[in-house]
């Protein structure tokens, strides 16, 4: 109980930093809208191609996109020594873990809401056929990511590793996220949702793998 | 019949609050602290001098865990480096040159959220500020104060746990009269009630109330230049 009380105090602190900054308004909602026009640009204005890939499109430009929610995420650590600090605090370590992934993760589901009408927009992709199969992916997706990028962020306190180690760890890692994120977000808007079964579960063993992972090592990734 | 509090060590009042033997930390190939011994007592405070690079802030941050000594064992309030850093840091606190705050929080909600996220009553909060002269700037954003309000406000924090032990480095680096004064009087109320202090400075004017005077240099205690010798 104490785990989560701690983990809650931690994400609520992040969300009103994030509040505050307005980074994800400011920085990261229009990186991913800037990629999802340049890669509709890139493959040309075939409707058809635009639509068949557009479930790939979306989910890159997410996965981009958190990898500047994740380097946020730990800049405000390292402004003035802040994560020094969580360190030589008397809590459960795990718990900054677990409130730094929470706080990204609901960031990150707000920014899937944007995305996803953007998508629907530029790509004139109807979001009906298995919305829930759709919106399960997301859900799942961003927890992953989440845990993934939380997990590896604290590995760069200082901000020029943490430019260049972010993405060389997260992205190759996330790599599982994204084909099963792909695979079932097709077919849930291909109304063919009772085939994603496989994929969600790919999913959800993602994220049972990260967070637990995460728990249990987080602690020895922020020691000494 | 329970002498003592959970987890405290059975003698717990007997047992010094520093302990190192032979602590020797390297970072990379360079040596920061070379082969210390050093006891400190239970209500002792410390006075730690020494130039820049002598090794006053590794040592500092060995007793409060942030470091693991290379070589070499000790204990800090009768917990061992190694297996008690749980035990130590539910009991230290430590005021560096970095005053570890949110810049886009004000100094009341950075003082909240570590009063919520260490269990302190968040009602110490007010008091805290007011101790340090901060109650009319307390909801201002921590990215607008100058470096002194910041130390305030990280004095304010140290205030609101009461540690067993004190660490402080450098702590008057860059600070007006106003946040040396509290650092000071954070000092003072400390030591009266029984903790221990170690404050690390290269200031001459400050550390006039410790009981005990280290010098250090190129990683090791040394006979403090001023006065011809110092025990360790």
């Amino acid at each position: 109980m104490t785990l989560v009380r701690q983990a809650g105090v931690i994400a609520a602190k992040d969300l009103r930093i994030e509040v505050r900054g307005r980074h994800a308004v400011g920085t990261i909602l229009p990186f991913a809208a800037t990629l999802l026009i340049a890669f509709g640009l890139s493959i040309g204005p075939g409707r058809t191609l635009l639509q068949q890939t557009a479930p790939g499109l979306l989910w890159l430009a997410m996965l981009f996109a958190s990898v500047l929610a994740f380097r946020r995420s730990y800049e405000a650590e390292g402004e003035d020594g802040a994560l020094e600090g969580l360190l030589l605090a008397p809590i459960d370590k795990a718990a900054v873990f677990l409130g730094k992934a929470a706080a990204v993760a609901l960031q990150l589901i707000a920014l899937w809401v944007a995305v996803l009408l953007l998508v629907a927009a530029l790509f004139d992709v109807s979001l009906g056929g298995d919305t829930g199969i759709v919106v399960a992916a997301c859900l799942l997706g961003t927890i992953g990511l989440a845990a993934v990028g939380s997990l590896f962020g604290v590995l760069t306190e200082s901000p020029r590793a943490r430019e260049a180690v972010v993405p060389l760890l997260v992205l190759p890692l996330a790599v599982p996220v994204l084909l099963s994120g792909v695979k079932a977000t097709s077919l849930g808007l291909a109304g063919l949702g009772s085939q994603a079964g496989g994929w969600l579960g790919l999913l959800v063993a993602f994220d049972v793998v990260f967070l637990s992972a995460g728990t249990l090592v987080f602690e020895y990734l922020m020691e000494d | 019949m329970l002498l003592t509090a959970p987890n405290e060590p059975a003698h717990a009042a007997e047992v010094a609050a520093v302990s190192l033997s032979r602590v020797t930390r390297v970072f990379g190939v360079t040596p920061a602290l070379v082969r210390v011994d050093l006891e400190v007592a239970r209500g002792e405070a410390l006075l730690v001098r020494g130039p820049n690079g002598a090794g006053k802030s590794t040592l500092l941050s060995v007793l409060a865990t942030a470091l693991s000594p290379t070589y070499g064992t000790g204990s800090v309030l009768g917990f061992a480096l190694d297996r008690g850093r749980d035990e130590i840091r539910r009991r230290t606190e430590l005021i560096g040159h970095r005053t570890r705050l949110y810049e886009d929080l004000s100094g009341r909600e950075n003082l909240r959220f570590w009063a919520r996220l260490t269990g302190v009553e968040e009602a110490r909060v007010d008091g805290a500020l007011e101790a340090v002269g901060l109650s009319a700037a307390a909801d201002d954003r921590v990215g607008g104060y100058s470096q002194g309000m910041r130390q305030r406000v990280a004095v304010a924090r140290a205030t609101l746990r009461e540690p067993d032990l004190l660490l402080l480095d450098e702590p008057y680096a860059g600070l007006d009269d106003e946040a040396k004064e509290a650092v000071d009087g954070l000092v003072a109320r400390t030591a009266a009630r029984g903790a221990t202090v170690v404050l690390a400075t290269h200031d001459p004017t400050r550390g006039a109330g410790a009981s005990r005077t280290l010098y250090m240099d190129a990683g090791r205690i040394v006979p403090d230049p001023a006065s011809g010798g110092t025990r360790r």
